[in-house]
């Protein structure tokens, strides 16, 4: 290294994966490929609940290419996935419950081939009641999706007496919120390849947790999890929706049984009809103040869609009663929630798990108190906003509660005191809104979360570290490598990063639950620490001085005190391999939190840290067709240390646009248990055009626990976005919008239906 | 088979000899779509985008004449505003370099920005065959979703629009772009005062709403005049709800569209 010691934590380095991204050089799940490869299709359910009667392949098996179907009597396991239950079927056994529940899987010699014998395989069914909605799942005697019943989980949180409080305060409101089902519309499709290396079977495909996945893939197909490796591509996108298993299983049993290297692709319909969705969720909010709008109670009913199987529903129930107040202080709490099966997609993890929806629910009761009050929503805000050392709902305390540092960081930014009143014409309104978050990081709730890290310094002295994290195109391993880098003052464009393989990494932990910077940067950071102080424990013996009395200063270790002391890095290093010295250190990073009790549902330590968030928002409506213009957003984000700002400008400025489209446009309409908007023709993502100018703003309040003071940013720029929005929109019509998305139809029947209300 | 006449003759002889069997290619932004999701079957494509002299715009008088081969980017920056606003809401820039008049015209579709724009603009089509070419006003070509009066062996040569007149476009999709219409309206009045009105999405073909076009040719653009129109075109438009938005939007939103394209072009 040349010049100034340059630093790699505040820097905007640019990753080393973006220019192929950029060029399409890239070769993603649904790029790989190898001689004499076979392809597999999937046999879908017909119905969305039925008994299957009778299965049969031979039709399919006569086509020509077709070399195997394999079904559940080919699966030597468990035959089942799911990240909590383990009760999603790989292949169905006597019912189908959802209309992405797979029968078979078809192997052939071209795609073509196995299309073909596809829908070549017969099945019959006998049609079962369909549970279309959660009032059909809580019916009297409906039909039960699962043995047990209808009913996933619930949770709940009681604090104080909600009931005493809101009988005693000033006002009261109580408003219901609906969100839609959302589709994480990553634009890299399920697809991958496995193949044979002697008795193990290696699978690349995409997922967000490589080392839970290898052990779930071996538990379906009864196999001990050294015979199975998992290699993960380059993926373009998550959000979530790779948390559960995809097409993993269904590729290995085919180069499990055939011997051969078989690849698959979901094309997008197969997409959206098989894959889980964010949880649609119907909540009543009843919140109170006194008359100077100070928050006394809440009184919170939730109803989560879980569709046909658990997937991570009952922790996103979970995240989203124990947010259900959010940033607030409100000293009386009673929250009930609910997940519900329904013959609908199964329904699971998506950037916000469940808290995002109850951002809606918080901020929309928040504003309808403000009005009620008569009081400006930014006053009515700081007036209860948790404060350093604050607790939330849950009874942890906040040491570092940043909401209000985010909300004026917004709020400045935005210029809000000096907004515009004016209509741009007769028919179209102008609306601002601001919403304010918080977010528990990592998953909490005292589930053992750790990640892990191995550092160490190559033959060729190159500094490497080994995560099993996944990079779904957040640029994780160019963090991972500006904290290694960090230790040794080594730029991170010279770290060498070997992730996510199981074969040769640690398990780190999934890439979700906005963990990563958190978790395998404090790992990172623990094992370069350990290889640093290896390194001047070498160079001290070498040199003949105290290992304190020694520094890494650009590529060599110097004297602190004697200045004709100094030599190359490199040459320490090879000095201490051939003395026998370890320059290599795998460290673990598991924090504890702690499980909230049956009785109250709080803990003192429910996660490890939260993040703040805030969000301004400008839009524009016109009052007679209800369409929505996003023109400004300002997000300000506390990440505690942004170790990469323009990374983290990236993560808020993505969140933003996806939280846009959640806000307005995207939804997944079911009827009957069918997808009728299962494409990209259909499902509508907002495109450049829809997004306004996003300002990201970077609030720095160190975090006690994350590494250089980092958080993460994650989930945080989605949750915050949609709120603001609709706020905006309220503003505008003069009427609160409480269902997303916020459509232009569903926007001009609020605002026509109460005109409607004032004629009369 | 895949057939490239180089000529308007030969593609016509070709339609005649294939009939029902043979397919015209333009941009094949509809067509391969439809194939792709096998909803259409083709055994003969009849590539036309080799023939000169199909794709250019031709003034007469007061009439503009549109060749079948001319694309959406094209015509976005002509002087008709009801015509360039359409054509510049197609798609996205790609499928606006590919799509053609004469594709989305064959389509049919209730959702066509483009056809609703010219049945605004009082258009005429130009048809041909080997038995010779006739002109029907364009209203008349649609009959149903994907469905037109065309006779096996025929083919769309050109559409011919009232250049002379003021117009406007209004379409309210759930995006900015590359977004099937909900609905959308376009309207033009001619230098006598003549009004013609299209609407998209709301029947079963693009719509050319005569009953509010009568009402203000007579009684002229007061406001009360734009009001009974405005409701006029409310009652002739047929619409169904589908998951994109309801009958009863697109029906008020007929209303709302006509009253204010008509209001803009007083
Ligand atoms: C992503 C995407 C977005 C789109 N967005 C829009 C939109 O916003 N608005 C909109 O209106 N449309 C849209 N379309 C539809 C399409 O682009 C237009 O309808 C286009 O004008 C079709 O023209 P084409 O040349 O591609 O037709 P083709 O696909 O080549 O042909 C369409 C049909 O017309 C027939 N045909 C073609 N030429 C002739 C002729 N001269 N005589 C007789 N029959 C003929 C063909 O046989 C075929 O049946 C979109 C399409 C896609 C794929």
């Amino acid at each position: 290294m040349s010049g100034a010691q340059q630093h790699n934590i505040g820097r905007s380095v640019v990753r080393p994966d973006v220019r192929d991204k950029v060029t399409g050089a890239t070769r993603f799940g649904g790029d790989l490929c190898g001689p004499e490869v076979l392809s597999a299709s999937v046999v879908r359910a017909a119905h969305a609940h039925a008994k299957v009667i009778r299965v049969d392949f031979s039709k399919a098996k006569a086509i020509d290419g077709v070399i195997a179907v394999l079904g559940r009597d080919d699966i030597k396991g468990t035959n089942r996935h799911g990240l909590i239950k383990r009760d999603h079927p790989v292949f169905c056994d006597e019912r189908v419950r959802y209309r992405g529940d797979a029968i078979a899987v078809v192997i052939a010699t071209t795609p073509e081939a196995a299309k073909l014998g596809r829908d070549a395989v017969e099945v019959e069914y006998e049609a079962l009641p369909v549970i279309a909605t959660m009032a059909d799942a809580q019916a009297d005697g409906a039909e039960r999706i699962h043995e047990f019943g209808n009913v996933l989980a619930t949770q709940l949180i009681r604090k104080g007496d909600a009931a005493k409080a809101l009988g005693e305060s000033d006002v009261v409101v109580t408003r219901t919120f609906a969100m839609g089902g959302v589709d994480h519309a990553f634009l890299d499709l399920e697809a991958g390849y496995a193949e044979m290396d002697g008795d193990v079977v290696t699978i690349h495909a995409s997922g967000q947790w490589v080392h839970e996945e290898r052990r779930l893939i071996a538990l379906a197909l009864g196999l001990p999890v050294e015979r199975v490796r998992i290699v993960q591509p380059p993926t373009g996108g998550a959000f979530g929706g790779r948390e559960d298993i995809s097409i993993q299983i269904y590729l290995g049993l085919a180069a499990l049984t055939l011997g051969k290297p078989v690849r698959m692709q979901y094309t997008r319909e197969e997409s959206m009809v098989a894959r889980h969705k964010r949880h649609p969720m119907e909540i009543e909010y009843t919140l109170g103040a006194t008359r100077d709008g100070t928050l006394t109670a809440a009184k919170v009913i939730i109803r989560s869609d879980e569709g046909a199987y658990a997937s991570t529903g009952p922790a996103v129930l979970r995240k989203a009663v124990s947010h259900c107040t959010g940033p607030y202080r409100v000293p009386h709490v009673e929250a009930d929630g609910v997940a519900l099966f329904t013959n609908n997609c199964p329904t699971g993890a998506m950037r916000g798990f469940g808290a995002c929806q109850l951002a809606i629910a918080y901020e929309g009761a928040v504003l309808a108190v403000a009005r009620e009050l008569g009081m400006d929503v930014v006053e009515l805000k700081k007036k209860n906003l948790v404060r350093d050392g604050d607790s939330i709902t849950t009874g942890q305390v906040i040491p570092v509660a940043s909401a209000i540092d985010c909300l004026d960081a917004a709020l400045d930014r935005f210029h809000w005191n000096a907004r515009r009143k004016d209509h741009p014409a007769p028919h179209l309104r102008r609306g601002y809104g601001v919403s304010t978050i918080c977010f528990g990081l990592g998953y909490g709730d005292g589930y053992p979360d750790a990640s892990r890290a191995r550092v160490r310094f190559a033959e060729d002295n190159v500094l490497e570290v080994y995560s099993g994290g996944v990079d779904v195109g957040q640029g994780l391993h160019s963090l991972l490598a500006q904290i290694a880098g960090e230790e040794f003052g080594i730029d991170a464009s010279r770290v060498r990063v070997i992730a996510s393989d199981t074969a040769l990494t640690p398990e780190s932990g999934s890439s979700s639950a906005t963990r990563q910077t958190l978790f395998s940067g404090n790992a990172v950071k623990l094992a370069a620490g350990e290889v640093h102080r290896q390194v001047m424990d070498a160079a001290a013996v070498m040199l003949g001085l105290h290992w304190e009395d020694l520094a890494i200063k650009g590529d060599r270790i110097v004297g602190i005190h004697h200045e004709n002391v100094a030599t190359p890095l490199a040459f320490v290093l090879s000095g201490a391999r051939a003395r026998g010295f370890t320059l290599d250190s795998t460290a673990v990073y598991k924090p504890r939190t702690v499980a909230p009790t049956d009785q109250s549902g709080r803990s003192p330590r429910a996660f490890l840290t939260y993040m703040f968030g805030s969000h301004a928002a400008e839009v524009i409506v016109d009052i007679e067709t209800g369409e929505v213009r996003v023109e400004r957003i300002v997000a300000a984000h506390d990440v505690g240390k942004a170790i990469n700002p323009r990374e983290v400008e990236g993560q808020i400025e993505g969140g933003v646009a996806q939280g846009l489209g959640m806000a307005l446009m995207e939804e997944v309409v079911t009827r009957q248990g069918r997808i009728l908007n299962a494409s990209f023709t259909d499902y509508i993502i907002p495109t450049i055009l829809d997004v306004p100018r996003i300002e990201a703003v970077i609030v720095e309040r160190a975090d006690l626990e994350g590494p250089h003071g980092a958080r993460g940013v994650g989930e945080p720029p989605l949750i915050g976005a949609v709120p603001a929005i609709l706020a905006a929109i309220s503003d505008a019509i003069g009427h609160p919008v409480e269902q997303t998305p916020a459509t232009a139809e569903r926007v001009w029947k609020i605002i026509h239906q109460d005109n409607a209300e004032h004629l009369t | 088979m895949f057939y490239r006449p180089e000529s308007i003759d030969e593609a016509l002889a070709l339609k005649s000899r294939l009939g029902a069997h043979g397919t015209f290619l333009a941009g094949g932004t509809d067509l391969v779509v439809g194939i792709r999701k096998e909803k259409t079957r083709v055994e003969h494509f009849i590539d036309l985008t080799r023939i000169a002299g199909l794709d250019g715009v031709y003034r007469d008088r007061d009439r503009l004449r549109i060749g079948a081969l001319c694309t959406h980017a094209a015509l976005e920056r002509e002087a008709i505003t009801a015509l360039a606003d359409a054509c510049e809401t197609v798609g996205g820039p790609q499928i606006r370099n590919l799509g053609t008049i004469g594709g989305q015209l064959g389509t049919a579709s209730p959702a066509g920005d483009v056809s609703v724009a010219l049945i605004a603009l009082d258009a005429d089509c130009e048809i041909a065959s080997v038995r010779g070419t006739r002109t029907i006003a364009l209203a008349d070509l649609f009959v149903g979703p994907g469905r037109t009066v065309l006779s096996p062996d025929e083919m769309l040569l050109s559409v011919s629009i009232a250049a002379d007149r003021k117009s406007a476009f209004y379409k309210i999709g759930k995006r900015d772009a590359v977004a099937i219409s909900l609905v959308m309206a376009a309207a033009s009045v001619a230098p006598d005062g003549a009004v013609s009105i299209g609407l998209g999405c709301v029947a079963p073909v693009p719509l050319r709403a005569r009953l509010a076009e009568a009402h203000v040719r007579e009684h002229g653009l007061s406001d009360d005049a734009i009001e009974r129109a405005a409701e006029l075109a409310m009652s002739e438009a047929s619409p169904i709800s589908d998951h994109r938005g309801s009958a009863e939007y697109r029906r008020a939103m007929c209303a709302t569209l006509v009253r204010r394209l008509l209001r803009g072009l007083r």
